[in-house]
């Protein structure tokens, strides 16, 4: 552990006493800036329920439900792009939710860009309507459970002494093997999905640019909310495309990565 | 008046001479009266008949010197179709005020009528001192003496410009919002006997919608006093406007003809004919001032009428069962147009059926105002007992008088709606489902039950846990394979063994029992060598030489391929051997000698075609 890091994980619990001792009244724990935030948006002081639950994404807890809750704080207030991009945040963490689901797609059908997606072929697509509801560790779990299970009926093969008991295993370890390729080819997809780089337009209008500097071509324009795939960074800069394979550069700053 | 000009023209053409086509031009100017007082009026027409208006100019009127102008020009244009000719007439009409007293002359005016210059002839009026008996309105007296042409039409409803017969027109403001009702009226005053009257052609009230005010059949008469005169009024039209759009809109001027009867100085013409006289008058046109609907405080759903209303809600029933029907009756009435307005519409309801209601409306006129009266009526079909509610209706306008938005809301009904005849499960039970609608969008609600917050951004599939349980079962699967190679290798090892060792073995019981050839020791010696003969094929065969029996050696003889004779000398010798166990007295030495040496040549033969 490097001294400076050792010097911030002296501090911050000090910093945090600090701050608990100054302001008694104040919730401090995550739980109790949740219940605060809850019930000011409850009461539809906006503004500081998305600070509370702001706060909490501050100590380092993303939790979806936290995301959620913020995302709905600021959908209330108009800032449409904000919203989306916690929605997108809450669902990339349980992407099972339906409330997150349906919010972040009420919310995109209020995005002036309509971008039309490739059709999939079928049973890719198939594939993805099991595999897009479950979050990564459920699909880890599916998958570690086909591979051992493989693992264990292979192993069990040679130990067999009747030729029919072995036939049986060889058939079960193939299907299971199958299936634990399946799995993997799933959890692949899945963690692409989850950790491949996006990001929202935060503003009303951005420009999106044939190259990275200013004195490029206008390409097309985006608006607020539209989700952008990032390719690649450069200085202040994002290589960006749609799912429509259009593709350019974006100033930094008019963007939130995801 | 017009009918009679024309005569005049016809005359006056055809007297003048055959020159006088249609096709040509000809110009005159003239005055409604030749005397006048000197506070009076002076109508001046100049009329140009022409074959086409498109190059003609208005009179040139600077030389007039002796009167003074006061209105003017008016146009009026006349088109006439006779004997296969047409003949156009157009008419500037100026009002005029003499200057001074005495003969005034208005000078020849000229005028540029395709590229030439046509003359009038010069006008003479007399001018007398202002008098009760000179100045007024000119009587009919008056007419008698004037001889000459047919007057032109009236520029206007002026107190002196006709005998006796004005035309109005007047509203009740100047001002209004969009969608206020404006009530025009027209009015004629005449100090005559009016024997005909009627509309030059239909009105028209560009930017209004008009709605035709009745008038009773007989004319409504009213005396009115103007000045020391005497008229009768009578309205000739009445129309409810409202303003479809703001800014400045005109009524036009209406025109109306006449017929008046003309009192003739001459005693006999009065009483063998009528004489009659048909007269012109047009109104002024009225300049009204539309003001837009107030933007700012514009209520929500509101309906677009404007007036005073009322809003009443009933339904036929309070109470009532699943599937029937329930009326209810959405009514909006008062003082205003209602025929701009949309569709009132009941709210969605949940567990109602909606059917599309019958609009009914009526308009209908109260003093001079109008009223209309609009229903909806709607027919419910609940669908779910319980209390149910039929919601507020709101209703929205705008008042004109008090300038601002008005917005009503009537009482929600409340509708006990009990279950339907039929229990329900029973036979034949009909129900009419219906889908759940969503009425509205919004988000969701946000999450509550924080207890277990906790940050879930760190993934299994990143943890050395799961790079541990792929590895695993690679491990543990090869570990088997090793072990299951090892066993095998070793198995097949002390197979081979005994297999070397089986026919030493074989000798060395064969010895024993060559020991044991004795009378007495009989039974031991044949068990000694059935024992060698069977462990000698276990131990070939790596099979337990417990449970092996005649059958099996054969089966695994054969699977040697061993031969035949062999095999059949091999069990010929076990089955000695069998046999002396069961009856070891019958059997001598020599027997046993015989038997040992046969068992040692079936192994020697059995050892040679297995290897072979």
């Amino acid at each position: 552990m490097n001294p400076r890091r050792r010097r911030l994980r002296r501090f911050v619990p000090a910093a945090l006493l600090a701050l608990a001792a100054a302001r008694p009244a104040v919730a401090t724990t995550p739980a109790e800036l949740f219940e605060g935030g809850n019930s000011a948006y409850e009461e539809g002081r906006l503004e500081q329920a998305a600070a509370a639950y702001e706060k909490i994404l501050g100590y380092g807890i993303r939790d979806p439900r936290v995301h959620y809750n913020l995302a709905n704080a600021c959908f209330k207030m108009g800032r449409l792009g904000t919203a989306i991009l916690h929605y997108e945040k809450a669902r990339r963490l349980d992407p099972a939710d339906p409330d997150i689901r349906d919010n972040l797609e009420y919310a995109r059908g209020l995005i002036r860009d309509r971008v039309e997606a490739p059709e999939v072929p079928y049973p890719i697509r198939a594939i993805m309507a099991v595999v897009d509801p479950l979050s990564i560790d459920r699909m880890t779990s599916v998958f570690l459970a086909f591979y051992l299970l493989t693992g264990g009926l292979v192993g069990a093969i040679p130990l067999a002494q009747d030729p029919v008991r072995r036939k049986v295993l060889i058939y079960c370890a193939l299907a299971l093997g199958i299936g634990a390729a399946v799995a993997a080819g799933g959890l692949a997809y899945k963690i692409h999905a989850t950790t491949a780089p996006h990001a929202v337009v935060m503003r009303d209008k951005a420009d999106v640019l044939s190259g990275p500097g200013e004195d490029n071509t206008v390409l097309f324009t985006v608006h607020e909310g539209t989700l952008l795939e990032v390719r690649s960074r450069r200085g202040g800069w994002y290589q960006v495309s749609l799912p429509n394979a259009l593709s350019g550069w974006i100033p930094a700053g008019t963007v939130e990565q995801v | 008046m017009r009918r009679r000009a024309v005569l005049m023209a016809l005359l006056g053409w055809a007297a003048a001479a055959d020159s006088l086509v249609a096709q040509e031009v000809f110009v005159r100017a003239q005055v409604d009266r030749s005397r006048i007082a000197q506070e009076d009026e002076v109508i001046l027409s100049v009329e140009i008949a022409a074959p086409s208006f498109d190059q003609a100019a208005p009179p040139d009127v600077s030389p007039i010197q002796d009167f003074e102008i006061l209105g003017g020009p008016s146009l009026s244009s006349r088109f006439q179709w006779i004997n296969g000719r047409t003949s156009s007439t157009r008419t500037y009409s100026y009002a005029l005020r003499p200057r001074k007293i005495g003969t005034l002359t208005i000078p020849a005016l000229g005028l540029l009528i395709q590229g030439r210059t046509y003359h009038t002839e010069a006008v003479r009026v007399e001018v007398m001192a202002g008098g009760p008996q000179g100045s007024g309105p000119a009587g009919p007296g008056r007419l008698g003496p004037q001889r000459g042409p047919a007057r032109p039409p009236s520029g206007g409803a002026r107190p002196a410009g006709g005998p006796g017969v004005q035309l109005r027109a007047e509203v009740d403001t100047r001002t209004a919002y969009v969608g206020q009702q404006i009530t025009l009226r027209v009015l004629l005053d005449t100090q005559t006997e009016v024997l005909n009257l009627g509309l030059k052609e239909a009105p028209t009230f560009p930017g209004f919608w008009a709605e035709e005010i009745k008038l009773p059949e007989n004319l409504d008469l009213k005396r009115v006093q103007r000045g020391n005169e005497v008229y009768s009024e009578y309205t000739l039209l009445k129309r409810a406007l409202f303003p479809t759009s703001s800014g400045t809109l005109t009524i036009p001027a209406m025109t109306y003809q006449v017929q008046v009867r003309r009192r003739s100085p001459d005693p006999i013409e009065s009483f063998f004919f009528t004489p009659t006289e048909t007269l012109t008058r047009q109104t002024e046109p009225l300049v009204i001032t539309v003001q837009p609907l107030p933007e700012a405080s514009r209520p929500a759903g509101f309906s677009g009428a404007v007036g005073q209303f009322n809003l009443s809600v009933g339904a036929d029933r309070r109470e009532a069962r699943v599937n029937d029907a329930v009326g209810v009756k959405v009514k909006i009435a008062g003082e205003g147009n209602l025929n701009a307005v949309n569709a009132l519409a009941l709210p969605e309801l949940g567990d109602f059926k909606r059917y599309a209601p019958k609009v009914s409306s009526s308009v209908a006129f109260q003093g001079d105002r109008l009223r209309s009266e609009r229903v909806w009526d709607y027919v419910l079909i609940p669908l779910a007992p319980g209390d149910q509610a039929i919601p507020p209706v709101t209703f929205a306008y705008f008042d004109p008088r008090a300038g601002e938005y008005r917005r009503l809301s009537s009482p929600a009904i409340p509708i006990r709606v009990a279950r339907g005849e039929e229990t329900p499960g029973g036979p034949g039970i009909v129900v009419s489902q219906s889908d759940v609608r969503p009425l509205r969008q919004d988000i969701r609600y946000i999450k509550q039950a924080p207890g277990n917050l906790r940050d879930r951004s760190s993934f299994f599939y990143r943890s050395p846990g799961f790079a541990a349980l792929v590895l695993l079962p690679i491990a543990a699967d090869l570990g088997i394979f090793a072990y299951v190679r090892r066993r095998d290798r070793r198995h097949a090892n002390a197979r081979q063994r005994r297999e070397r060792r089986a026919r030493s073995q074989a000798r060395r019981r064969l010895r024993d029992a060559r020991r044991r050839m004795s009378p007495a020791g009989a039974r031991a010696f044949y068990a000694e060598v059935a024992q060698a003969l069977t462990e000698y094929v276990a131990d070939k065969f790596d099979v337990s030489a417990a449970g092996l029996t005649h059958e099996r050696i054969e089966e695994l003889l054969l699977a040697r391929h061993a031969p035949p004779q062999v095999r059949a000398a091999f069990h010929r010798c076990l089955e000695a051997c069998d046999y002396a166990l069961f009856a070891p007295a019958s059997s001598g030495e020599g027997e046993m000698q015989r038997t040992l040496v046969r068992a040692e040549e079936t192994l020697a033969a059995l050892e040679r075609s297995i290897a072979a």
